[in-house]
């Protein structure tokens, strides 16, 4: 099985894969530091993945060369995990991306990364209910500093896919 | 009280600073040097010390009013921290220079090498980074 | 699939339910990061820290350059290989190893185990590694975007936008991986401007680290000259290349306190990356020009281009050989250049010639791969035109002030 990490130029999806696997990919604290992918393996439970670091996209309409690799990642591996990381300071812009991976029929688990950030600035997310409606693992991360990121590794195994319709029906109510 | 107390220290910080800026800013486009007891005033970069001391003292005075609030208090601390930066670059070069040898001596400076590197006169960053060090206190005192 | 707008609903409906913005307090931190990028505020700060920046290069490479390493070369390394080298010293082996047996520095003795390891390390890892530095500690702390939002509106003249800052700063390090990083740019247009008038006028880490040695009271008057030239042929090209110059929306990052481990992760990563491929290509060539030398070449090319170069640049025709070492290494070429007798006028345009002339071999072969045989090509025509029009423009200049 394969993993890809999505999210959002910036959102710390580097910090997230280097936790993930210890591996040394450099971060930076400015959008676009990753513009070609990176591979490396996560070891949960003594099973071995494949995890791909993809770089930083808005949307799944390709609007620069990050974006077009994104897409491509996305087509050739039809059979991966998507973890979608998330600023969860701004969470609303990253749930646009992860609604679409969804829409695509990959399963998800969301990472909602800058923890801390957010409750610096005292956002509030309810993350029960979160996970309830979109009936997707939800798991707050902090990968800075590694909090959380145990927990994310091994709910990875409950993504499973998700239809959109559904989505729709638990919000409405 | 502490913070007319402030408001008072840092107009009169921020109008030195201000002139001092503008002196540096001056004798740094004339290419000329200047020396007065501890103060001096000369070497490459004169011109841009004397620019960002001259924001430095505008950042001061402009700060003082109301400097409890939050943006006024940012300012007189990114004065702070832009002073800082002149006098830090400045204590390292100090450091730097200090250690090794001259030209044709060993590899290690003399102690009275060493120490010399360190004796005045100073630029005036240097001379005002004490001072400076009120903003420190001010943010500390207001937290609490 | 939902379409745009049906799924920007179903997001305001899971928010409402699920995200409470608590009463927002304004840190103290929030309010700096505020005046970093209003203009008024934004700019004498972006100077303050753009001074640190260079007094910590300056000193920091000084430290180790002047202060320990030239002693090392000149006084214990340089006499000892002069004394125990093997070959005889009118030898050519000798030549090209050691060079000038007369030298007494490394500057201008010219042998590949003499200036070749002197310039690699002695100069330029100090410089790199200062650079690198601070520039990383600007990256992680979040300063860099906000440098960005400031100088956006005057990239916009010339096509691009703030973002152009990232691969500008980067390109100051070294040009290669600032080349790769132009792919955060939007469009084909936007990339080709920015690889190619970074190519042309931003001098790399280890070229800064050589002219600040070679030529310390002119260094500021170089860099001027080459920014400016940066925007003028920035502007040119943002007027004739085809293609969209799009707006982009800047997302700046908060503050962040850099850690030692990414920060010492990073400036490993980046300076043995250098170093992997400097050292072969600055030995290398040591080893070509000097058999270049004693072959007759250089002083063949001299005759043959010296009128070009004395007429229309006004420089002497001994810099052709820092010329052609530029095209492997523009730090060497410097200090190739410092080693032949001309006016202070002289040096700083052959320094600005060495600096717009084509790029090192290895941003050359970046600039194939990232713009494709067209944009190569084109970004060539550039590199043509800048050097006749731009390098005889200082002639001009110097001859207008009457010390040509």
């Amino acid at each position: 099985m394969r993993i890809l990490l999505m999210g959002h130029p910036n959102v710390g999806k580097s910090a997230v894969f280097n936790r993930l696997t210890g591996a040394r990919v450099t971060e930076s604290n400015y959008p676009g530091t990753t513009v070609d992918y990176t591979k490396g393996r996560v070891r949960i439970e003594g099973d071995s993945f494949e995890i791909i670091d993809v770089p930083g996209a808005f949307s799944l309409e390709p609007k620069d060369k990050a974006e077009e690799v994104a897409v491509k990642m996305l087509e050739e591996n039809k059979e991966a995990v998507a973890i979608c990381v998330i600023d969860a300071s701004k969470m609303e812009r990253g749930l646009y991306l992860a609604l679409q991976v969804i829409e695509k029929g990959y399963p998800v688990v969301i990472a909602l990364n800058m923890w801390d950030v957010a409750q610096d600035k005292n956002i509030e997310i309810d993350v029960e209910e979160l996970e309830d409606i979109l009936t997707v693992p939800v798991v707050p991360v902090t990968a800075i500093s590694g909090e959380g990121i145990r927990e994310l590794a091994l709910r990875i195994k409950e993504a499973s896919l998700v239809k959109i319709e559904k989505i729709i029906e638990k919000a409405g109510n | 009280m502490k913070n007319k107390f402030a408001s008072v220290y840092f107009s009169i910080f921020g109008l030195i600073v201000l002139s001092l800026g503008i002196a540096e800013l001056i004798i740094g486009i004339a290419g000329r040097s200047f020396t007065w007891g501890i103060l001096e005033i000369s070497g490459e970069f004169s011109l841009w010390k004397g620019i960002i001391l001259f924001f430095v003292g505008f950042f001061y005075l402009s700060s003082v009013k109301n400097l409890n609030e939050i943006h006024q208090l940012a300012k007189n601390v990114m004065a702070s921290i832009m002073l800082w930066i002149i006098a830090g670059m400045q204590i390292f070069a100090m450091i730097t220079e200090s250690i090794p040898g001259g030209e044709e001596e060993g590899w290690i400076n003399t102690w009275e090498g060493f120490l010399s590197a360190y004796s005045p006169p100073y630029i005036p960053a240097l001379i005002l980074l004490p001072f400076s060090l009120v903003t420190v206190y001010y943010v500390y005192a207001r937290e609490k | 699939m939902l379409d745009l707008e049906q799924r920007w609903e179903l997001i305001d409906k899971i928010a409402k339910r699920t995200i409470k913005f608590g009463k927002y307090r304004h840190t103290l931190k929030d309010a700096i990061a505020e005046i970093t990028v209003k203009p008024l505020t934004g700019i004498p700060i972006a100077i303050a820290v753009l001074y640190g920046f260079w007094a910590f290069f300056v000193a920091f490479a000084g430290f180790f350059t002047d202060g320990f390493l030239v002693k090392l070369f000149d006084m214990h390394w340089l006499p000892w290989l002069q004394e125990v080298f093997p070959a005889g010293k009118e030898s050519w082996l000798y030549y090209i190893f050691v060079g000038d047996p007369l030298a007494d520095n490394c500057f201008e003795a010219f042998g590949m185990l003499t200036s070749g390891l002197f310039v690699v390390i002695g100069v330029v890892l100090p410089a790199i590694v200062a650079f690198y530095l601070v520039l990383i500690v600007l990256e992680d702390s979040g300063y860099l975007p906000r440098l960005a939002v400031l100088i956006d509106t005057v990239l916009h003249k010339i096509g691009l936008h703030g973002y152009a800052i990232v691969p500008s700063i980067l390109s100051l390090g070294c040009n290669v991986p600032a080349c790769t990083a132009c792919r955060i740019l939007e469009t084909k247009k936007q990339r080709f401007i920015m690889r190619t008038i970074l190519a042309i006028f931003i001098p790399c880490g280890a070229q800064l680290g050589i002219m600040l040695k070679v030529i310390p009271e002119t260094v500021g008057w170089v860099i001027l000259y080459l920014l400016a030239g940066y925007f003028i042929l920035g502007f040119i090209l943002s007027r004739i290349v085809p293609g969209e110059s799009p707006e982009l929306l800047l997302d700046i990052p908060s503050y962040q306190r850099p850690t030692f481990s990414n920060v010492g992760r990073k400036l490993w990563v980046r300076t043995s990356s250098f170093f992997t491929t400097a050292i072969p290509f600055v030995l290398l060539g040591v080893i070509i020009i000097n058999v270049l030398h004693l072959t007759g070449v250089i002083d063949w090319l001299a005759t043959g281009l010296g009128p070009l170069l004395s007429g229309w640049f006004g420089v002497p025709k001994e810099t052709v050989g820092a010329l052609i070492v530029a095209f492997l290494r523009k730090d060497l070429a410097v200090a190739q250049l410092s080693a032949i007798e001309m006016t202070k006028y002289q040096m700083v345009t052959s320094v600005v010639l060495v600096s717009i002339y084509f790029p090192c071999i290895a941003t050359f072969v970046m600039l194939l791969k990232e713009g494709g045989v067209k944009g190569f090509l084109g970004s060539l025509a550039a590199l043509v035109a800048t050097v006749f029009l731009y390098g005889g423009l200082l002639h001009l200049i110097w001859i207008l002030l009457g010390v040509a």
